[in-house]
């Protein structure tokens, strides 16, 4: 597009057309570079969207054909092969147990109406740091101030849990399967430090054990504050180049169960205080942060 | 996790995990909206399936773009199908194609609501609220959104100003919001 910017005015007015996708590339693209500042024009973007949507819907039957051709696309879409995702998503023998006894143990908290327990692992792909467009830069640019808090956060020290094992083992909120994964000697515990609390302060912890089953532990009540019931804590977990979701943990943490089997080593973890039922990409700076040294 | 079961929020995170039975599942709940607009738009079977794949690859490839904050799933799979499908529509061997067929009968064609929306009850509501809507902001939408033209291109159509057409437009989405809630249909999407 030539001459000056478009003024906020002019942008408004254009928001029909553009989600409606009649506008032509350029002028898109400077519209769409607005909206990445400009929430209520992005807001009513969205709600345009969502008439559209409704002049659009349809509830045909999807076309059952076209399903195998997305399918036999997926494996060489994604960023690792499909025969390691697979198997990390379902995992052999007793992790596959231990994962499915966590997944049974942890009710639906997931639209925020469940327990404080949380759902072991919804995941994304925050490539998002890297990936998003520009619109989605700020909550991109949040994910990596985030990231960033936890890659500065140094000393912490990763402590085997021979000596608390029994402690946690007697919690009553325990399935069989999780109190056998905290007995194995290679289970670690991993002290997260909050980020406004005082140096040294531990908030809880995040007990990591070798068969992927971790635990966000705050038994004492005392370290992270209760929410209102509107709201619930989310663990995060660092992983390559990605941030990923690992689950809900309600609004009074207390033992949360979690799931990194078979996924590539996890080496920070982050908490943020979200709306309940979560978010996919976290907008909030982390309450509590661990780097996990290997 | 049960897919059936989980919401579609849900279901994206779950696909962010490279988890393929949520996408399945989203493709079972949205495929069939996703393909028949990419069908109407490009009125032929082997883009449609083109850009209905593309939809569910990007999903695959990048959920983070969804955000349940913004919307609902549905409406941002079907935002996605039409600027697919408008990219098609826009390539130059379809424009040519297109510019054969185009006629202003396109935006005075009656809309076949019925036999497109999902739910029948809904699919009334949102024909009533459409017929509500003034020719002359009805038209503009209809030509835009379902013929895949521009603004520009849309006033020519209709032989009205550039600028009274991208006025036009922004104000009937409102108008057929408005419509819409006054028949007990709440488009979803976050409120100014």
């Amino acid at each position: 597009m030539t001459g000056a910017p478009l003024t906020h005015a002019e942008i408004e007015e254009l928001l029909g057309v553009y989600a409606l996708d009649a506008l032509e590339p350029d002028t898109a693209a400077e519209v769409e570079a607005h909206l990445e500042d400009c929430v209520r024009c992005a807001v009513e973007v969205g709600q345009h969207h969502e008439v559209a949507g409704l002049l659009a819907n349809s509830g045909g039957a999807a076309p059952a054909g076209l399903w195998d051709g997305i399918a036999g696309q997926l494996g060489g879409t994604s960023d690792q092969s499909w025969d390691r995702l697979a198997a990390r998503l379902d995992p052999p023998g007793d992790e596959r147990d231990v994962s499915a006894a966590v997944r049974a143990a942890a009710p639906a908290a997931v639209e925020g109406t469940g327990p404080d327990r949380g759902v072991p692992a919804p995941v994304v792909s925050l490539d998002t740091a890297r990936r998003r467009s520009r619109r989605a830069g700020l909550a991109a640019g949040l994910v990596a101030a985030a990231a960033m808090v936890v890659a500065v956060v140094l000393g912490v020290q990763v402590h085997h849990l021979h000596g608390q094992v029994s402690a946690m083992q007697s919690a009553p909120q325990l399935s069989a399967a999780e109190r056998a994964a905290l007995a194995s000697p290679t289970t670690r515990r991993i002290p997260l430090a909050g980020t406004t609390a005082g140096p040294g302060d531990t908030p809880a912890s995040i007990v990591l054990t070798a068969a992927g089953t971790g635990f966000v532990m705050d038994d004492a009540g005392d370290g992270l504050a209760p929410l209102p019931a509107d709201r619930t804590y989310q663990l995060w977990g660092v992983v390559g180049s990605r941030v990923i979701s690992l689950g809900l943990l309600g609004p009074h943490p207390g033992i949360v169960p979690f799931s990194v089997a078979g996924s590539a080593p996890v080496t920070e973890f982050a908490i943020t205080d979200e709306v309940a039922g979560g978010v996919v990409v976290s907008h909030n700076h982390p309450v509590a942060v661990a780097v996990v040294h290997v | 996790m049960d897919v059936e079961q989980a919401s579609d929020a849900n279901l994206v995170v779950a696909v962010g995990r490279w988890y393929e039975p949520a996408l399945a599942e989203i493709y079972r709940r949205h495929g069939g909206a996703v393909h028949a607009l990419a069908r109407r738009i490009l009125r032929s079977d082997p883009p449609a399936e083109e850009v209905t794949q593309e939809v569910f690859l990007d999903l695959w490839r990048n959920p983070e773009k969804f955000d349940a904050q913004r919307g609902t799933l549905r409406s941002f799979l079907l935002a996605r199908t039409h600027g697919k499908s408008v990219d098609v529509v826009r390539a130059e061997e379809s424009r040519r194609r297109r510019e054969e067929r185009t006629t202003r009968e396109t935006a005075t064609a009656a809309y076949d609501i019925d036999r497109e929306v999902w739910d029948m009850a809904v699919a009334s509501q949102v024909k009533d609220a459409l017929v509500a809507l003034p020719d002359e902001l009805r038209q503009p939408i209809e030509l835009a959104y379902f013929g895949g033209h521009t603004y520009k291109e849309v006033a020519t159509l209709l032989d009205e100003p550039e600028g009274t057409v991208k006025s036009r437009i922004r104000s009937g989405l409102g108008r057929l919001r408005v419509n819409l809630i006054e028949r007990g249909i709440e488009p979803a999407g976050a409120e100014l």
